[in-house]
This record gives structure tokens, C-alpha cells and sequence, in this order.
């Protein structure tokens, strides 16, 4: 355990774990718009910097990004510096010269008082900030089926190639994660398409219903030890399943352990 | 395991009190909508309340590629850490009893947590075919 | 052959300098990129056929080396003939066989080939008396221009190996890291960090692998210097980075070399196979326990690739992108390993501060900047080129002692020095000496060495404006102030330069450049505002004259400058037929006239005119 001042107040915390993850904790509100707890952090929106400074340093600060500053014993924490408020100001209001029309953008810039961006706004583009969540949740699956091509503004976040990516299982986790949902797909027919790959959706065989791709059942069959026999009917189903079979102990309880 | 969860369905008469108890527990908009448990007409007038048996071996667990579900120790129940769900449905279609469930209205996963050890529709049930009861 | 002891290596080396000592003559041709550019691999074949059809007397096919840099760019093709240091500028594959015949031959010397003083006409021989050399003090360039890169006996002969025998022999790796540290030398790849701790701090850290990397990744536009000595001298940098293999306790190291500079990846490439043939890399180097080698690692060419992590990243085989370096390199770099990365210059100056000591590299330079430096001049400068110089010389010196001044009678008006996200100085900082810290307190930086000299035809708005468009292409697009403050400057100085901004504009500019420098992930964003800072800092005057009066007073900004015909015209017609859109009008023998409407300011006419008839207002 180490002791850190956060805003003049002594908490207790992980060696080890980052900075940002304390702060939330606390109920702070430092905004973070690439930082999820599924995946590794990188730092790119900046938003969630913080000021830093120890006793021996002198009175000597600096600016960290607390999403990728371990803790450690001592550590002087300041979340909303004059100059913090600023940067997170200047950010959210490039952010909304790039997407002008994301509404999370929107919705963050107006807490910090950018109404309109200051900036030359982009009128062409979409929503997409830059955040590589979309990546690195395809990372996590061990797909990277994903990646961001090319560098600065031309930089896009696009399969190999920009062809259909030959990883994805269609997984639908990219597009699940991303903050401003500028990754489209769609489900029809039973079938599901994303990065302009088709999939086959699991349907379910007594009702028809459907939940995943068949690439994505069988990722978690292989790689997750999941009977298959658990992919051929729906949720809805198997709730009826169980409750038929639940009904019909009528004298005895069903028992579950827990 | 100090605690034991139990349905009786030849109690249940579906009045859905669990369901409301449920959702106002948990959901921040509190509709039924959002309610990890309710009573299933399986045949004309016979209900079940289905809700998570938090499985000894859950599958829901090994689906779930962002340790997002993870064993409470001190409840026993499986808890959903928000933080890190990525709401791919892994363990919705990997539920063998299908109670990994969907609120419709927000794509989001609602899963039982037994209300940190203190359940909500047990309290709330009138006829008793809830229990929770220490083993 | 192998070298397994010290003491072979020395008998080694007495057998190189007898055989470099029995050529009498030597005839050094360089190979450097601006003197190849320019045809001198043509007059290095028109030697070597030259001495074959004849036999010339003294003067054996051996004689003819190929070299690498010599440096003074702005006189080549070169060539230098041994002894005496006679120095030919501006050879022609023309005047190879009056060289062998007077020179080689008589021992005469050719008048018109020698270099001659622009200011006062004279005629020097001996290069070292040029004071484009005179001022000049070669350290990390010791060999380039003196030994052909591709023989190793040449490296050997002018001391090379010495000091890695020295360090295996005599220290122990304490004792090398010591020697670097009390030598001061600060990482020449533009962050001035102390090798020596650097090296101190990996060498503390347990782990079972330990990497060095030398960063050839030269990406300033304008810079040349680790170009120069990979090509011309690829063993000292090997050497470098044995020494520091030895002093870390590494394995394995790297050279990663960016793809465009094809000749430095060919010629490290037959160094490193040579130095394994030779026993200097690989198992039991010279005998004693230290085992380690070299790979190279190309890289794409990407500016960011320079940075040290995305270049490690890149080593590594993944996309090219800086991380944030609270966890810093030595502790965790390639494949999360302790790393010490040094740049070129640096590794190529390793070996000689061992062999001469530590005190004799104190001696020059400043106390907190030691030794030497190398810069490339580039821009409106006499004796554009390579060059290196003591720490502490000052930018008038470099300037105009070495560099010549600025060319055409014109005037000093900036220099950029660090490279695209350097900063320009103006005329009165050149009394500033030149070393890390006070570069970076006048708003620059020393970067790796690259040197631009502005003359007063320049504009400080469109400069900063050129150098943010390089800075936006070549941003890794990884964080947000770097991706996007730097675009929105780029395009506010774009909008300056025509005419449409306004001074509220500016000074959102100046807030947003504190933002990018504060928040940036890496060096390039943290750094990237500078050309607009240093710019508005020493140049604010010009940036209101391009906001209020919507003037160009360096004469460049197209949109802000027109094109007129005074009256020392004389109908020529020399501009009427150059303008690409018809928009000069005018008979022959009477005053031409520029339709404005027409004219889009390229300026073909004011470069064509000789008359000096067109102005810029």
C-alpha cells in the first residue's frame, strides 16, 4: 500500500496501478476519452493529465497523463490545476475542430465552456477521435484485425490493406467500444457485416433468433473450451429451456448452489 | 459457500414484484426493462423465475475474453464489472441457461449479483419462492 | 583472418600502416552524397582506368580511394591527393588525366582546380589551410575523407580497434562508464542527455538481456552528419557500440537505418561482416569474454521513427509510435528490456575519448557541453557542407569564418539550427555560443546538428509555416495535441501568410503552441510549436506587418507581395517569354508592364531579369 495526495486529501493505494484508476475511484471527475478498463493504456486523448510534484522535488512540477502514471508512496497528485483546466479546454476544443459533429465531443467540450470549437473546423471526416480503442480491444482478443494506417491527419484506423480483414471474427467488440460509434455495422438476414466483411450470424435453431457471428462461436469454442451445444439456441430459448425444466420439479426446490 | 439461493416455482404466481424489486435495485432509470430476474410462463399460469444460477463452472466466465465477470468471494455470485465490458455478447450466447441477459433498450449486459449478498426480490417476494437462506 | 588478442591486433596494425606507408602517393576521391550527386563515382572510375592503361610512376591502382564526406559540399566533386593535402574543387571527369600527368606524375600543381577564396581571390593547396577546414576540429568525422569505408585495414592503420583493445584489456565496465562519464559527453542525437548515465543506469538494472541500439534514423531535412560517417566511416560506429556492449553488458544490438540512405546500409552491412571475419563482433571479441553483435534494422523514413521509443517500437517489428516515458528506456525498452540508445555521432565518438581519455576530451569544448559537434550548413550560405566544430564556438564564427558568410551580397537575417522543430535565431544571437543549454534558452535547440542559414529574402512566417506542414505530415497522428494543435497552427500561419488572419488569431496561436508543448505524448509534439514560437519571438514585427498591412517585408508571400517594372528596364524580353500566365506585356526595347490582375507572384521574371528592373513590393 502507498499513501498519495490527491487535491490535499492522503489516500491509500496500489503500488503499481495508475494514477487514473485511483482518481475515479475517489469519485474525481478527470475526463478520459480513450481510457477503458478493458484495455491497456496509451495516452492519446491526454485529457486525464494531472500534475504531479513530491516534497523533494523542490517545489519542481510536471504534467503526467495519470491513465499512464504508476502510483507511488509519496506522490503529490493535483487534478484541476489552472493550467490543467486549460489543456483539457484547448483539447476538447481541437477535439470538436476534428468531429464538430460527435455529440459525446459536444456534450464533453460544453462542461469545459467550448461551445464552438475556436478552431478552423473540419467539415469533412467523421466522428473518429483517435483513440485506438477499437484496436486495442481487437489486440486483447488476439485478433488485431485492426490497426491505425498511415500517420497524422491521414492516419485511419482500417484492415490491412483496407480489403476485408482476413482476422476479424466479427466480434463486434471494435464497434461496441468506440466512444464516438464510427464504426458501422449492420445485422440482417443472418448475416453480419463490418470492415465490409460478411459473416454468418449463430441462428438460433427454434426460434431463429440471433447473437453472434459463427467465426465468433467458434473463437470461443476453440479458444474458451465452450461446448458448442450451447451456440444452437438462443438466450430467450434457453431461458424457457430451464424454466420448463424447473417447473416440472414442483414438489422438490431447485437447489443452486452458489 | 455460506449462502444458498433458492426458487421454489410451485410458489411463484408471476406477479412480478422480483422483476420491479430488481430493477430498482439496480438500474439507474429504473425500468422493469433492466431486471436480471422474472417470472417465465413456461406453460399457461406456471411461472418460473428465471434469473443467474451462478454456476459452479460458468461459461459465461470462460466466454469472456475482457475478465469483465468475475467470482465474488464474499457473495458467491458472478458480478459484471461495467468498467470492463465491452457488451460483445460473448457470454449472453455462451449461457447455457440464457441468463446472461440483455437489457433491449440499451444493449447493455444485466447480470444477477445477488445485490452484494442482501437480494432485493427475495425481500420483495410475497410468496416466499425466493429464499436466500444461510447454508 | 582473426584477431583473438590484443597483441595480434596491434602487430595487425603495424602491417596496415606499412602498407598504407608504401604507397606513395594517395588519391582520395569523395563519395559523399553531395559530391556523388554530382558525378564523382564517374571520376573515380576515370582514375582507376587511367592508371591501368598507363603505368604511371609512384603511383599504384591502390592509390585510388574511394572516401566518404569530406564535407565542403558547395566545392564538389573533390579530390584530395596525399601528401600534402592538395585539394582539387569542382573536379570534371575531364581534368583526370592532366591530375595523374601533373600532379601524380610531376608533382605539379593544377592552378585552376584549387580553391580560391571567393573574398580576395586566394589560391589555397594544402586543404587544411582553407579556413572552411582551418576552424574545424574532427573528432566524430576524424576518418570521414580519409579512409575508404569498405577497407578495414584503412580504419585500422588511422588507430581503429584501439580503443575497444584498451577497454578489454585495461577497464572494466565500471571503469568505461566512469571514463564516458567524467568525459561529459551528452548524446549528440539532439536531447544532450550524459551517455555516461544513461549507460550507468542500464548497466544497474537486472535483467538477462540487455540491448544497444544506434539511431541512424537522421530525418531533419538539411542534415546529413550520421549519414556521412555510416557511409564513410561505418567501423568507428561499430566500435562505439562494442565499447558500450562491454561497459552495459549487452548481447545484441541494433543499427537501425532509415531506407533512403541506401550506401550507409550497404556499407554498415560489409563493416559488420568484415568485423565478425576479423573477430571484432560475435563470439569471444579479441579473446576475451565479451560475446556480441550487430543487426541492422531498416526503417521506413518516418521522422517520428527517430524518437527513441517509436523507434524501438519499430526495431520490434510494430507501428512506428512513441508511448510515454515515465518508465524510461533503460529500464524497459526493446521488447521491454533495458536499452541504451545513442545516436551515431555519439557511438563514433566513444572510441576515440577512450583511446585519448576522458581529460583530453574535457579540454575542449565548454565545461557543461564537451568536445565537438558536427552540423551540416545548409541554405543561403557560401560553403554549404559538413562540418564540426568545438562546443562553445559562437554562430558568427561558424558562420562566417567557416561557412563564408552569405552569399550574393546579401544579408544575415536567421539561422535555424535543430532541425524542423529548432527554432530560428536572428542576427543578434550570433554572438551566442553554440552548445546545448543555450540554444535551448534562446528558443532553439541543438537537435542533431542540422544548420539553416536565412538570408534577408526570407520571411519568417512562411518559414515557420513550411516547417509545420513538415511537422503535420510527419506527426505519428498518436495524441491530440501534437495531431491536431499542430495542423490548426499550421493552417492560422497559413492564413497569415495570406494576409486573411487577424491579430486575435495570433494570439490563440500562441495560447494553442503552449497547450502542445505541455500536453504532447513525444519530443516532436512537445517541440513542434517552436518554429512559430522562435518565429513570433525575434520576428513579431514581420508577423503584424503580414496581419495589419497585409505586407511581406521578407518579399516572399505570394498573396502579399507584387512584382513591378521600374524603369531600369530595357525590353528585353527575357521575362515576357518566362511568364508562365501572359501576364507581362511590353515591345522589344520599350518598358515591359505586369498586368497585376494576371499576375500570380511566382517570381519567374525577377530570377530571369538581369537588370534588376523588377521589384518586389
Amino acid at each position: 500500500m502507498a499513501h498519495i495526495t490527491i487535491n490535499g486529501k492522503v489516500v491509500k493505494a496500489h503500488e503499481g496501478e495508475m494514477l487514473l484508476a485511483v482518481i475515479k475511484r475517489l469519485g474525481i471527475d478527470v475526463p478520459a476519452l480513450c481510457n477503458h478498463e478493458a484495455i491497456e493504456p496509451t495516452g492519446n486523448c491526454r485529457l486525464c493529465m494531472v500534475e504531479i510534484t513530491r516534497p523533494e522535488w523542490e517545489g519542481w512540477k510536471k504534467n503526467v497523463t495519470s491513465c499512464l502514471y504508476p502510483v507511488e508512496d509519496g506522490l503529490i497528485v493535483n487534478t484541476h490545476t489552472p493550467e490543467l483546466l486549460e489543456i483539457r479546454k484547448t483539447l476538447l476544443d481541437l477535439q470538436l475542430a476534428r468531429c464538430p459533429n460527435s455529440e459525446l465531443i459536444q456534450k464533453m467540450a460544453e462542461e469545459y465552456g467550448v461551445h464552438e470549437t475556436s478552431y478552423i473546423a473540419n467539415v469533412e471526416g467523421d466522428n473518429c477521435i483517435m483513440c485506438y480503442a477499437c484496436t486495442r480491444i481487437c489486440e486483447v482478443l488476439g485478433k488485431s484485425a485492426i490497426s491505425a494506417v498511415m500517420r497524422g491527419q491521414k492516419k485511419v484506423i482500417a484492415p490491412p490493406f483496407g480489403e476485408e480483414p482476413v482476422d476479424c471474427i466479427g466480434c463486434l467488440a471494435c464497434a461496441q467500444i468506440c466512444p464516438t460509434d464510427v464504426i458501422p455495422y449492420e445485422d440482417k438476414d443472418g448475416i453480419r457485416t463490418i470492415w465490409k466483411k460478411k459473416f454468418e450470424l449463430v441462428t438460433c435453431k427454434n426460434c431463429g433468433k440471433t447473437i453472434v457471428t459463427r467465426d465468433f462461436a467458434d473463437y470461443l469454442i476453440e479458444q474458451r473450451r465452450i461446448p458448442h451445444e450451447y451456440f444452437e439456441t438462443c438466450d430467450d430459448c434457453k431461458r424457457l429451456e430451464l424454466a420448463k425444466k424447473m417447473g416440472g420439479l414442483i414438489t422438490k426446490a431447485a437447489e443452486v448452489a452458489v | 459457500m455460506k449462502y444458498r439461493f433458492e426458487i421454489i416455482p410451485s410458489l411463484c404466481i408471476g406477479c412480478r414484484t422480483c422483476e420491479l424489486a430488481c430493477a430498482f435495485s439496480h438500474a439507474k432509470d429504473k425500468k422493469p426493462g433492466r431486471s436480471r430476474i422474472y417470472p417465465l410462463a413456461y406453460a399457461p399460469d406456471k411461472y418460473v423465475p428465471v434469473v443467474c444460477l451462478q454456476c459452479d463452472d460458468p461459461a459465461c466466465v470462460k466466454s469472456c475474453m475482457f475478465n469483465a465477470l468475475k467470482r465474488n468471494e464474499e457473495t458467491g455470485a458472478i458480478d459484471l464489472d461495467e468498467e470492463r465490458c465491452v457488451k460483445c455478447m460473448a457470454c449472453v450466447a455462451a449461457c447455457p441457461f440464457g441468463c446472461a441477459m440483455v437489457d433491449a433498450g440499451h444493449d447493455e449486459i444485466v447480470k444477477c449479483d445477488i445485490c452484494k449478498g442482501n437480494p432485493a426480490c427475495v425481500q420483495f417476494c410475497p410468496t416466499k419462492a425466493l429464499v436466500y437462506n444461510k447454508v | 583472418m582473426h584477431i583473438d588478442t590484443p597483441k595480434k591486433l596491434e602487430q595487425w596494425r603495424r602491417d596496415c600502416r606499412k602498407r598504407q606507408d608504401s604507397l606513395k602517393k594517395k588519391i582520395l576521391v569523395c563519395l559523399g552524397p553531395g559530391c556523388l550527386a554530382n558525378g564523382s563515382d564517374k571520376i573515380l572510375d576515370e582514375f582507376k582506368k587511367v592508371l591501368k592503361d598507363k603505368k604511371a610512376k609512384d603511383v599504384s591502382l591502390e592509390a585510388v580511394k574511394k572516401t566518404g564526406c569530406h564535407g565542403f559540399c558547395a566545392q564538389g566533386p573533390m579530390v584530395v591527393i596525399e601528401p600534402g593535402g592538395i585539394f582539387y574543387a569542382k573536379v570534371k571527369k575531364s581534368n583526370v588525366a592532366e591530375i595523374i600527368e601533373k600532379t601524380l606524375e610531376k608533382g605539379e600543381i593544377i592552378d585552376k582546380l584549387l580553391y580560391s577564396d571567393p573574398d580576395n581571390g586566394h589560391k589555397y593547396t594544402d586543404y587544411k589551410e582553407i579556413p572552411f577546414y582551418r576552424h574545424q576540429v574532427r573528432i566524430s568525422l576524424r576518418n570521414c575523407g580519409q579512409i575508404d569505408p569498405d577497407n578495414i585495414e584503412d580504419y585500422i592503420a588511422r588507430g581503429g580497434y584501439a580503443g575497444l583493445a584498451k577497454v578489454l584489456t585495461d577497464l572494466r565496465p565500471k571503469e568505461v562508464i566512469e571514463t564516458i562519464k567524467k568525459s561529459g559527453l551528452r548524446g549528440r542525437g539532439g536531447g544532450g542527455f550524459p551517455t555516461g548515465r544513461k549507460w550507468e543506469s542500464c548497466a544497474q538494472i537486472e535483467a538477462p538481456i540487455r540491448y544497444v541500439i544506434c539511431n541512424g534514423d537522421e530525418g531533419d531535412p538539411g542534415a546529413f552528419m550520421d549519414r556521412c560517417i555510416m557511409e564513410g566511416d561505418p567501423h568507428s560506429v561499430l566500435e562505439g557500440m562494442i565499447i558500450c556492449a562491454y561497459a552495459v553488458g549487452s548481447r545484441e544490438g541494433y543499427i537501425y537505418v532509415r531506407e533512403e540512405y541506401p550506401l550507409a546500409v550497404i556499407n554498415l552491412q560489409k563493416a559488420i561482416e568484415t568485423a565478425r571475419e576479423y573477430g571484432f563482433l560475435g563470439e569471444k571479441i579479441l579473446g576475451s569474454d565479451l560475446s556480441f553483435d550487430i543487426r541492422i534494422s531498416r526503417g521506413g523514413g518516418a521522422f517520428v521513427c527517430g524518437e527513441s521509443s517509436a523507434l524501438m517500437k519499430s526495431v520490434a517489428g510494430e507501428v512506428g509510435e512513441p508511448r510515454a516515458k515515465y518508465i524510461r528506456s533503460v529500464q524497459k525498452g526493446l521488447h521491454d528490456q533495458p536499452t541504451v540508445l545513442n545516436n551515431v555521432e555519439t557511438f563514433a565518438t566513444v572510441p576515440v575519448i577512450i583511446d585519448k581519455g576522458a581529460d583530453w576530451f574535457v579540454s575542449i569544448g565548454t565545461p557543461k557541453s564537451t568536445g565537438t559537434k558536427a552540423f551540416s550548413l545548409a541554405g543561403k550560405i557560401r560553403n554549404t557542407g559538413l562540418i564540426e566544430i568545438p562546443m562553445g564556438m559562437t554562430l558568427r564564427e561558424i558562420i562566417y569564418n567557416i561557412g563564408g558568410g552569405i552569399p550574393d551580397g546579401r544579408e544575415f537575417k536567421a539561422v535555424q539550427t535543430g532541425g524542423p522543430s529548432g527554432g530560428c535565431l536572428p542576427a543578434d544571437k550570433l554572438d551566442l555560443p553554440v552548445d546545448f543549454d543555450t540554444l535551448t534558452k534562446a528558443g532553439s535547440m541543438m537537435g542533431s546538428g542540422g544548420m539553416i542559414i536565412m538570408d534577408d529574402r526570407t520571411c519568417p512566417v512562411e518559414v515557420a509555416r513550411y516547417f509545420l506542414e513538415f511537422l503535420v505530415h510527419e506527426s505519428c497522428g498518436k495524441c491530440v495535441p501534437c495531431r491536431e494543435g499542430l495542423l490548426q497552427l499550421y493552417k492560422y500561419c497559413t492564413k497569415i501568410t495570406r494576409g486573411e488572419a487577424t491579430e486575435a488569431d495570433l494570439a490563440l496561436m500562441e495560447r494553442l503552441s503552449k497547450t502542445i508543448v505541455t500536453a504532447s505524448l513525444c519530443g516532436l509534439g512537445q517541440s513542434g510549436p517552436n518554429p512559430f514560437l522562435s518565429t513570433v519571438q525575434y520576428f513579431r514585427d514581420e508577423y503584424l506587418a503580414h496581419i495589419r498591412d497585409r505586407k511581406c517585408p521578407g518579399g516572399v508571400c505570394r498573396e502579399l507581395i507584387q512584382y513591378v517594372i521600374n524603369d531600369k528596364c530595357t525590353g528585353c524580353m527575357a521575362c515576357l517569354s518566362v511568364c508562365p500566365v501572359g501576364a507581362i506585356s511590353g515591345e522589344k526595347k520599350k518598358l515591359h508592364v505586369i498586368d497585376q490582375d494576371k499576375c500570380d507572384a511566382c517570381g519567374s521574371c525577377h530570377d530571369v531579369c538581369t537588370f534588376a528592373a523588377i521589384d518586389i513590393k
